[in-house]
This record gives structure tokens, sequence and C-alpha cells, in this order.
């Protein structure tokens, strides 16, 4: 099996200033003053694991633990500080869907738009848009301005493109309740469906029953360090009995 | 294209940041589209909406300036497409730059989520206002042949002030955005800077009016390369000097060059502040 992703040691770290906003002025002056050196965070700190195609890695620990750092680390988003992030094949990010969307242009527009900041061809999104905004139930506003949508209508239409081809890695973040009932049912046999494929996945989640049944690793992260990786079981008990 | 990625590879600056462009046209393509459609879509004026600002722009610094200097200048030649030709090219550079620069903290949304090059999104601001600088050509055009100063034979040569300058914005805004990332307070420095910047340049006044002095200060100025260069080869209301030329281009080809080693380097430090 080809290891799709792969996490050597790597290390991320924050540098928080003081006060509320940084200005130049202030700045100037601080280091005039030679006073309050900004404070240094390690939000990961010496991670390494892989995920294969066709597996699914879910990511767990408490808020603040860095899983939100390390997704950004998997989307190319942040550079590792230290050590190493290779990965292999295109991304598809279901982080916060609808980042990038815009109200003034219709739905059609957008789905062009987001698919093509999610790295697939703006001719290949016209020719799908149809079939995209059929799934997600919005065949008749999808020529509407994206500001008509309700929310619930937008988050559908994202999650629609975001997992309308699947994508050698997918990063997941909590996003497997989208919409009203009937379109979370639909959308949670179609994350399987995804989940079941050659993708490497990595799901950050706190519904521990999903992650149980959706994936096959997991990988507990305390403090920005590896608590626990392995066999996606083994790992939920010692997590549960911390 | 090619996905693979791996964070311990040695960055070529230059290389990495042509291709990224290269690779992303098709989302560059989309965003200026986007941007021009956003902004006439928002007007019942539609694409007109675009060229309003600049013509009404001009039309009051038209008003005020006839009564100061006559409709001719000292030379001969028609203030009104004199004037229009100074005020697209430093709506080209201001809004440009602002939009450049702006662009990588506005898209913190995207940039945060996807991995999109930020060097797209400052390439894509200034390539929306070469386009608006385009569409602002045709009624230049149309001005210049209502006065009687015509078009001349060499206005395709424009194309070369537009590379210059959107390599000039684009470099400029490459910079300034990691500023306005980590500063709150810089923009209003930069809004400063720019409206000095733009009076000191020949956009209403013409040269012949300054001190030897002035006109030092005013020649220093790269964008008064742009403006005689620009004049010069549209419709012949400006005299460009060798010098003119070699200043547009050097300084452009500079101030693109540091812009991307600088943004590039600072970038995974400034990245995590968004």
């Amino acid at each position: 099996m080809s290891k799709l992703i792969e996490l050597t040691n790597a290390s991320v770290t924050y540098q928080i200033r003081h006060g509320a906003s940084p200005t130049l002025k202030e700045t100037i002056i601080r280091s005039l003053k030679r006073e309050q050196k900004d404070v240094r965070v390690k939000a990961l700190n010496g991670v390494t694991f892989d995920v294969e195609a066709g597996e699914v890695l879910a990511v767990i620990g408490r808020n603040g633990a860095g899983k939100s750092t390390l997704l950004k680390l998997l989307a190319r988003v942040l550079p590792p500080t230290s050590g190493r992030v290779q990965i292999k094949g295109s991304v598809a990010p279901m982080i916060e869907l609808g980042a990038g969307f815009n109200g003034e242009l219709t739905g059609r527009e957008n789905v062009v738009l987001y698919g093509t900041l999610l790295g697939r061809s703006p001719r290949e999104m016209e020719s799908r848009s149809d079939s995209i905004a059929k799934w997600a139930d919005l065949e008749e506003s999808i020529d509407l301005p994206l500001r008509t949508y309700s929310s619930g209508m937008v988050a559908k239409l994202a999650f629609s493109v975001a997992t309308d081809v699947p994508s050698e890695v997918i990063l997941v973040d909590e996003v497997l309740s989208v919409g009203d009932a009937e379109f979370q049912k639909k959308s949670k046999e179609r994350m399987r469906e995804l989940f079941r494929g050659k993708s490497a996945v990595v799901l950050v989640s706190h519904d521990l029953e999903s992650i149980r049944s959706l994936a096959t690793k997991a990988i507990w992260i305390d403090h920005g360090r590896v608590k626990k990786y392995g066999e996606v079981n083994s790992v939920l008990d010692s997590y549960l009995n911390a | 294209m090619s996905q693979n990625y791996d964070s311990a590879a040695r960055p070529r600056i230059f290389r990495d940041t042509f291709l990224a462009l290269w690779h992303h046209r098709a989302l560059i393509q989309i965003l200026v589209k986007r941007d021009i459609a956003v902004r006439y879509k928002r007007s019942s004026l539609g694409l007109l909406w675009t060229l309003l600002n600049p013509l009404l722009t001009s039309l009051v610094l038209w008003f005020v300036f006839i009564t100061i200097f006559s409709a001719r200048l000292p030379d001969g030649t028609q203030f009104a497409p004199y004037l229009f030709a100074g005020v697209l090219t430093v709506t080209f550079f201001t809004q440009g730059f602002n939009q450049s620069a702006d662009s990588i903290a506005q898209g913190a949304g995207i940039l945060t989520k996807v991995y999109i090059p930020p060097q797209v999104l400052a390439f894509s601001g200034s390539l929306s206002n070469a386009v608006n600088f385009l569409f602002g050509l045709v009624a230049l055009a149309v001005i210049s042949l209502i006065t009687g100063d015509g078009i001349s034979i060499e206005a395709p040569l424009t194309i070369f002030v537009i590379i210059c300058m959107l390599m000039y914005v684009t470099g400029l805004g490459l910079m300034v955005a990691i500023l306005y990332i980590r500063y709150d307070d810089t923009r209003s420095i930069f809004g400063i800077l720019i409206s000095f910047m733009m009076y000191l340049s020949p956009i209403f006044y013409p040269k012949e009016i300054l001190s030897e002095r002035m006109l030092t200060i005013v020649n220093a100025n790269p964008l008064t390369s742009y403006l005689d260069v620009f004049r010069h080869v549209f419709s012949n209301t400006g005299v460009a000097t060798t010098s003119d030329w070699l200043y547009m281009s050097l300084s452009s080809a500079f101030i693109f060059v540091i812009g991307i080693r600088i943004f590039s380097r600072a970038w995974p430090k400034t990245v995590v502040m968004l």
C-alpha cells in the first residue's frame, strides 16, 4: 500500500503577541523599550504518523489539543516549523465548508469558483454543476444569487461540491451533520462511500460513535503531543479511560 | 497539475511563484471574472459603472482645472485627454495596489483552509485592475477622438505599460500584504504614502508649470515615468524620454522581484497570524 500522508516528527510553533491588536507603532516602541518578548507556543510537538490509501485516520483530543493545527498542516496551509510533511496527490479539505463562497454570484457560479479553489478545472465544474445542484436538492435555486440562500442551503451546496469527486486525500472537520435530517442521512451515506474508496482520509471529530464505525485507525493528541496512535478501538478505549 | 507536496523540499522562490501562477491560471481567470462581475452586478449601470468612477473623477478635475489652466496645455494639446489618461493610470496604480495588498488579508478565510498560493490572489487583484484599465482605454480613445488629439500609431505599445504596471503593483502589493497582516496600523500609513505619490506625479498638472526643484522630485517618482510613456504612446499628449522608458521598466522589474522575494521569505511566519 502507498502512504499518501506521511508526517515525520512535525512540530508547529506559534508566536503569540501581547496586547489586543498588534500595531507597528507599538511594536517599535516595545522593541525600543526592550520589554515583553513574544511568547512561543508549541501547538504540535513531534507528531509522526502516516495514512495509506483506503485508510481512515480519526484525530481525537480535547479542544486546544492541536487538532485544527494538524488539519492546517495536512491542508498545506501551514508549513511545519520543524519536521517533515509529505503528501501525495490532491487534497480535498472539508473544513468549514463554504469558505470562498460569494453572495453576489449565483449558486452555479459559486460551484465553479469553489471547485476551482479546491483544484478542479472550471470546465469540469461547469459540466458537473447540474448534478451537483441536483444532489443538494437545489435545482430550482441554482441560478439565483447565493445571498438569497439560507445557511442550510449554502452548507448543502458546499458539501455537494466538496464530495462530488473523490480526491487522494480527504480532510474532514466535523461536517457530518449538514442540513436537515433527511439530508444528514444522505450526506452520511455519501461520506461512508467516500471513506470506503481509495482515498486517505483524516477525520477530526468529537463524535466517538461515528469514529468507531468509520475510522480504521486513530491518533490521540494532547497538548500538541501524540498520546496514543494505533488501531481505532484501542486508542478510543485509552482516551475514554483517561 | 502535479500535487505532491514535501515540506522539506528546498523552496526555489521564483520558479515556485511562476509555476504557482501558471498552475492556477484557471483560478486567476475566475477570480478576475468574479471581481469584475461583482463590481457591475451591484449596479443597474452594469459594466459602465467601472468606467463611471474615473470619468467622474476626471470631470470634476477638469472643471476645477479648466478655470486655472485653459482647455489647452502650454504646448497646445487638449487638457481633457491628458487628464483622463492620468486619472486612468493612477486609478490602475492605486486600486491595483490596494486590491493586491488587501487580497491576502481578505482571503484569510480561504487561505487558512484550502491550499492556494497567496501570490495567486495578489496577482488576480492587480490583473482585474488591468482589465478595468483596458475598459478605460476605450473611453479615452473616444475622448481623444472628440478633442481632435486622435490616437497614435504607437498605441499598441500601451500593452508594455500595462505589463510594467502589473509587475509594479503586484510587487508592491505582496510586500505590503505582509505588513497589513502583521500590523493593523500600516493600512493608514500606506494610504497617506499613496496619495503623496499621486500628488507628486503629473496627473492633472502639466510638468511645465513645475519649478526646477519640484520637477526633479516629480521625475524621481516612478509613477511619472508611467504617465509620460502612456500619454506618449497612446495619443502623443506627453513626452517620453529614454530615461522614462528605462525608469518604468527597471523599477517595475525591481519591485516585482523584491516583492516576490520578501513575500516568499516572510509568508511562512505570517500565515500563522491570519
